[in-house]
C-alpha cells in the first residue's frame, strides 16, 4: 500500500514563524512602550512636547519637597495595609463558613459576595456618599431615629474600613478555592480529636492554607496601592489624598499640564507595585505547591455549627448590608429622587428625571453605547490578542515564551490611571515622533507616509480605539489567566496526536486546540466583559469627545459635581454589569480561578 | 514503489537525549540502537524509567534527541551531527496514544478523517478510505459517534484506525493494551496481533508487559536505564537471557541462596543450605563466588521422592490459580526466601524434592 504523503512534504528545515514573531512584537510594543514613557517623561525637566526640556532630576525634586507627595504616600501605605489587615482575616473567615460549614443562606451569599469585585470601586464611593453621607438615606433615617449620625465616612479611617470591607471577597475567592482543594480528612481528624468548628478553623483550615492567605494578602495589598475612586469621592471633603488621588488632582494644581511631574509620581508608585506583583507570582508558584499535596478529595458532611450558626449568619449578613445593600440601595434611590435632604419625603420627590437628562445629552448616550460596545466587541477583540499571545507561548519552552510570560505581568504593575496617561502620550508622542523621522528623511513615500499615515495616527487618539488598546493592555495578565486556565485543561497528547497524523503548528491550533477551549474562551469573554464595564480609571486621561465610557466620565461627572447624573449613570453601570453577572451565573461560568 | 523486502523501515543509530539542558540534564537514552524491518513488530520492552517511551516519542518527533541519528526508510529525519530534525508533522508515521488521544469535539468519523483532510484528498475519497478502514477494525457502524459514547476497547480501535488511514510505514504504539481492564485486554491483544498479521504492519510498540510483548512482537528491544540490555525474539528472550536483568524481566522466578563450589565451563557445581545442585552459567560476565542463581517457576518440578539435582523442602501453602496450583515451599527455621512451583494437584502438607533441571538453573 502506498503511504498518502503530504503536500509539499518535502525537505523541510524549521522555518521561522512570522505569525509568533508578529504577535510577540506587538505585545511588547504595547507593553513596554508605555512604560518606557512615563520613565523618559519622569527625568525631563520639563513635558516631553515642549521645546525647552532637558533631562534631570527636577520633577522628582519638586514632588519629594511637596509635603502633600508625602502625606499621600504615607497614606497610601496606611491604606494598603489597613486594608490587608481587615481584609485576609475576614476573607479567611468567611472562606470557612461558606466552604465548611452548614451556614444558612449560602445559595444567596455566593453571588453575592462576587458584587464588590465587578462593581466600579467609583460607583462603590458614590453609593456610600448617597447612603452615607451626612445627608444620605440610611444617615438621615438613623438621625430620626437617634436624633444624631453615628458615623463619618469622610474621615480616612473610615476610607479604610470601608475599602478594607470592600475587598473581603478577593480574599474570599483565593482562600476558598484553597479550601476546597484541601482534603476535609485533617479537619474531621481535629474534629474526632474534640475541636470545636472555631477550633478547628483556627487550628488547622486556616494554618494549612496560609500560602493562599499569603496570596491573596499580597494581592489586596497591591489593590490598596491601586485604590483610586473610593479615596476620590469618600476622602475630598476632609483632603485626604493616596499617590493615584494626588497624581490625579497635580493636573489641577499647577495650571498647566504638569506631565513631568506626573510621571515622576507614575514612577514611584510603579516602584512599590512592580515588587509586589513579583512577590504574587512567587507566592502563587509555592501556594500551587502546596495546595498539591491535599488529603483524600473525598466530599464530606459539612460542619454544623451549633447554636453559632446564627450569630455567623448575622455577621455575614451585617457585612453584606453594609458592603453591598447600603451603598447600592443609595445609588438606586439617589437614581429615581428629584433631591434629597432633611424632611424631605421619599414619595414626593420620585421621578425619572435624570435619565431623561441623560437622553437629551449626546455625549452620555455615547458614553453609554462605547461602554457596552468595548465590552462586548472590544472584550471579544481582547480576548482574541490575549489568546494569540498564549498561543505564542503555549507549548513551546523558550526564550521567547519566557520572556512574554513575565512581560504580561507588567502591565499588572501599572495602575489603570496610569495606563491611561502613558496611552495617552503614546497617541501624542508617536505620531510626532515618526513625523520627525519621515520629514528627515525626504523620499516619496516617506512624504506620502507623513500626510496621510501620520494623521490617521494622531486621529486614533480620539477613537475609542485608543481607549480599548489601554483597556486590553491593562487587563492583559488577568486576561492571560484566563486563557492559561482554559488551555491547561487541553491535555498535551490531544496536539501530538494531530502532529504525529501530519498537521503543523497551526493547523494543531485551529483544528485541536482552539476547538477544544471555545467555552473556555466565551467565558473569558464574559469576564473581560465584566472587567471592561467595571473600569473607570483607564479612560480619565484618555476621555474626550468620541471615547466617552461611563466609568471615565463619571470620574469628570463628579469633579463637577452633577449628583443627578453620576447617580443615574452609576445605576446604568450597576445594571450592565447585573446583567453580566446574570449571564455568568446562568451559564455556571467559573467566576475566578 | 516496490520496497526490497529485507529494507529497513526504521533505523536508530546511537540515538542520545536528555531531559532538561546543562547542570540539570538527565539522561533518559544512552546510546540505543534499533532497526525495525518491513512487516516487522518489534516491542521495546522495560520498566519504567527505562526510556522506551521515550525512544518512542523521539522516532514520532515529540521529543528533541541530543545526537544519534533516526531514518524512516531511505528518508533522514534526525541528524544529530547536522542539527536537522524533521518535525513530527512531516515524517508520516501513525502514532497511537496510551491514552488514546481522541479529539473529543470530532465524531470518530473526524477522527480518522483529519489525516487524510491535511493531506488534501477530495471529500469523496476521504469518505471511501475511512469507510474503508472504519470497517477493518470493526467499527463501521459507530461513525457519526463521539469519543466519549465509545468503550475503552472502541476507543482503542478508533485510535488505530486514525494511526492506519493514511497507511503509513510504520505504526508506533505506545503502551496500546494498559488503559484497557483485564479482561478486554486479552481480546485486544488477539485483535491487535491478527490486525497486524491480516494487514502486513510495520509496528513499534512500548510496552511495560512482558507477556503482551511477546504475544504480540516478532522481535523483543528490552531496555534498561536508557540503554539495550538485549534483543532478540520473544522465544529467544524467554528461554536463553544474557543477563540476569533479562531473565528476571522475561518471566517468574525464583531465587535461589547459593555458593559456588566448583566450576567446570559452564556447569556449576552450587551448594544451597547443604544440598548440592548443578547448575549452567550464563551471560558473558563469568560468576564469581556468591552469584545470583534463579530458576523459573514453571521449571522446578514437585516430586514425593528422592530425585537427582534436587533439594527437599516442607510445603508451607498452596494458592489455587484456576488451571493449577502454585505451592510454596519453605523451611521454617530459614529466614531466606521460600521457592515457588506450580502443581497440577493441591498437594498434601509435607516434605516434597524440588527437582531443578541442571539446564534451566541459571547462573548469572
Amino acid at each position: 500500500m502506498q503511504t498518502l504523503t503530504l503536500p509539499g512534504s518535502g525537505r523541510r528545515g524549521p522555518g521561522i514563524n512570522w505569525l509568533r514573531g508578529l504577535v510577540v512584537v506587538l505585545a511588547a510594543t504595547a507593553i513596554f512602550l508605555p512604560l518606557f514613557l512615563i520613565f523618559y517623561q519622569s527625568f525631563l525637566t520639563a513635558p516631553f512636547f515642549m521645546p525647552a526640556k532637558q533631562f534631570g532630576l527636577d520633577a522628582y525634586r519638586f514632588i519629594f519637597d511637596d509635603p502633600d507627595f508625602s502625606s499621600a504616600a504615607k497614606n497610601a501605605l496606611y491604606l494598603a495595609l489597613g486594608l490587608t489587615a481587615i481584609a485576609v482575616p475576614l476573607g479567611g473567615m468567611l472562606a470557612f463558613l461558606m466552604i465548611r460549614t452548614d451556614l444558612p443562606g449560602k445559595g444567596f451569599i455566593a453571588p453575592a459576595l462576587l458584587v464588590p469585585i465587578f462593581v466600579s470601586p467609583m460607583v462603590m464611593g458614590f453609593g456610600y456618599v448617597v447612603a452615607m453621607g451626612p445627608v444620605g438615606f440610611y444617615s438621615v433615617w438613623a438621625k430620626d431615629l437617634l436624633g444624631f449620625i453615628p458615623w463619618n465616612i469622610y474621615s480616612f479611617t473610615s476610607i479604610v474600613i470601608i475599602a478594607g470591607l470592600t475587598h473581603v471577597p478577593h480574599v474570599y475567592l483565593y482562600a476558598s478555592s484553597a479550601l476546597k482543594s484541601l482534603g476535609s480528612d485533617v479537619e474531621e481528624a481535629a474534629r474526632v480529636a474534640g475541636a470545636s468548628p472555631l477550633q478547628v478553623m483556627f487550628g488547622v483550615s486556616l494554618p494549612m492554607i496560609t500560602p493562599a492567605l499569603a496570596y491573596a494578602g499580597v494581592l489586596v495589598m497591591f489593590l490598596g496601592f491601586e485604590v483610586f475612586g473610593l479615596v476620590l469621592v469618600l476622602g475630598d471633603p476632609e483632603g485626604h489624598m493616596v499617590l493615584a488621588t494626588y497624581l490625579y488632582k497635580l493636573t489641577n494644581k499647577l495650571g498647566i499640564p504638569s506631565y513631568h511631574l506626573m510621571a515622576a509620581v507614575a514612577v514611584c508608585l510603579v516602584m512599590v507595585t512592580f515588587p509586589l506583583v513579583m512577590v504574587q507570582r512567587y507566592l502563587l508558584k509555592s501556594a500551587n505547591k502546596f495546595v498539591s499535596i491535599k488529603g483524600k478529595g473525598a466530599r464530606s458532611k459539612v460542619m454544623p455549627l451549633g447554636q453559632w450558626k446564627w450569630l455567623a449568619f448575622a455577621l455575614i449578613f451585617g457585612w453584606l448590608m453594609f458592603t453591598i445593600i447600603m451603598p447600592l440601595s443609595g445609588i438606586v434611590l439617589r437614581s429615581f429622587v428629584e433631591y434629597w435632604g432633611e424632611g424631605v419625603r421619599l414619595v414626593d420627590v420620585l421621578t425619572l428625571q435624570h435619565f431623561r437628562e441623560i437622553l437629551d445629552q449626546p455625549s452620555l448616550v455615547r458614553g453609554i453605547v462605547n461602554t457596552i460596545l468595548i465590552g462586548v466587541v472590544g472584550g471579544a477583540l481582547a480576548v482574541i490578542c490575549y489568546c494569540a499571545i498564549a498561543l505564542a507561548m503555549h507549548r513551546k519552552p523558550d526564550m521567547i515564551s519566557r520572556f512574554l510570560d513575565y512581560s504580561v505581568l507588567v502591565p499588572r504593575a501599572v495602575p489603570g490611571l496610569l495606563a491611561g496617561l502613558s496611552f495617552l502620550w503614546v497617541f501624542l508622542f508617536v505620531p510626532n515622533w515618526l513625523d520627525g523621522i519621515l520629514q528627515g528623511m525626504d523620499n516619496g513615500v516617506a512624504v506620502w507616509l507623513s500626510e496621510n499615515a501620520i494623521p490617521v495616527l494622531r486621529s486614533l487618539r480620539s477613537t475609542i480605539f485608543a481607549l480599548w488598546l489601554a483597556y486590553s493592555v491593562v487587563w492583559l495578565a488577568y486576561g492571560m489567566r484566563l486563557i492559561s486556565t482554559a488551555l491547561l485543561q487541553v491535555g498535551p497528547e490531544l496536539e501530538e496526536a494531530a502532529r504525529a497524523v501530519g498537521a503543523s503548528r497551526g493547523q494543531v491550533s485551529r483544528d485541536v486546540t482552539l476547538p477544544l477551549i471555545k467555552y473556555g474562551l466565551l467565558g473569558a469573554w464574559l469576564m473581560v466583559f465584566l472587567i471592561f464595564e467595571r473600569e473607570y480609571s483607564t479612560g480619565v486621561y484618555l476621555l474626550s469627545p468620541g471615547t466617552e465610557v461611563i466609568g471615565a466620565m463619571l470620574v469628570s461627572l463628579w469633579a463637577s459635581g452633577s449628583t443627578d447624573l453620576v447617580a443615574a449613570l452609576s445605576f446604568i453601570n450597576i445594571s450592565l454589569v447585573a446583567i453580566g453577572l446574570g449571564v455568568a451565573l446562568r451559564f455556571g461560568v467559573k467566576l475566578h480561578n | 514503489m516496490k520496497r526490497d523486502l529485507t529494507m529497513n523501515e526504521l533505523t536508530v543509530n546511537d540515538l542520545h537525549l536528555d531531559y532538561g539542558t546543562g547542570a540539570t540534564a538527565n539522561p533518559i537514552l544512552k546510546g540505543v540502537s534499533m532497526h525495525l524491518q518491513k512487516g516487522e513488530v518489534v516491542a521495546l520492552l522495560g520498566p519504567s524509567g527505562s526510556g522506551k517511551t521515550t525512544l518512542l516519542r523521539a522516532v514520532a518527533g515529540l521529543e528533541s534527541p541530543k545526537q544519534g541519528t533516526i531514518a524512516i526508510g531511505d528518508r533522514t529525519v534526525y541528524d544529530g551531527a547536522r542539527n536537522f530534525e524533521l518535525a513530527a508533522e512531516h515524517r508520516n508515521l501513525g502514532l497511537v496514544f496510551q491514552s488514546y488521544a481522541l479529539w473529543p469535539h470530532k465524531t470518530v468519523f473526524d477522527n480518522v478523517a483529519y489525516g487524510l483532510k491535511l493531506r488534501k484528498m477530495g471529500a469523496a475519497e476521504i469518505k471511501d478510505k475511512v469507510a474503508d478502514v472504519l470497517k477493518n477494525l470493526g467499527l463501521g457502524h459507530l461513525a457519526e459517534r463521539y469519543p466519549h459514547q465509545l468503550s475503552g476497547g472502541q476507543q482503542q480501535r478508533v485510535a488505530i484506525a486514525r494511526a492506519l488511514v493514511y497507511n503509513p510505514p510504520v505504526i508506533l504504539l505506545d503502551e496500546p493494551l494498559s488503559n484497557l481492564d483485564a479482561k478486554l485486554r486479552e481480546e485486544a491483544r488477539a485483535f491487535l496481533r491478527e490486525l497486524i498479521v491480516r494487514l502486513g504492519l510495520s509496528a513499534l510498540m512500548v510496552t511495560h508487559d512482558q507477556a503482551e510483548a511477546m504475544a504480540i512482537s516478532d522481535r523483543i528491544l528490552l531496555l534498561n536505564n536508557g540503554k539495550i540490555e538485549q534483543q532478540g525474539t520473544p522465544q529467544s528472550m524467554y528461554e536463553t537471557p544474557e543477563t540476569l536483568f533479562t531473565a528476571e524481566f522475561m518471566g517468574s522466578n525464583n531465587k535461589l541462596p547459593t555458593k559456588v563450589v566448583a566450576r567446570d565451563g559452564n556447569h556449576v557445581q552450587l551448594d544451597v543450605n547443604g544440598a548440592r545442585l548443578t547448575g549452567t552459567a550464563r551471560g558473558a560476565s563469568q560468576a564469581g563466588a556468591e552469584p545470583t542463581t534463579i530458576i523459573r517457576v514453571e521449571e522446578v518440578k514437585i516430586s514425593a521422592t528422592a530425585v537427582d539435582n534436587a533439594i527437599d523442602m516442607p510445603l508451607l501453602t498452596c494458592m489455587y490459580l484456576g488451571d493449577r496450583f502454585e505451592c510454596l515451599f519453605k523451611s521454617p527455621d530459614s529466614s531466606a526466601a521460600g521457592l515457588r512451583a506450580y502443581s497440577k494437584y493441591k498437594l498434601e502438607p509435607g516434605r516434597y524434592w524440588l527437582q531443578m533441571p541442571a539446564d534451566k538453573l541459571w547462573v548469572f
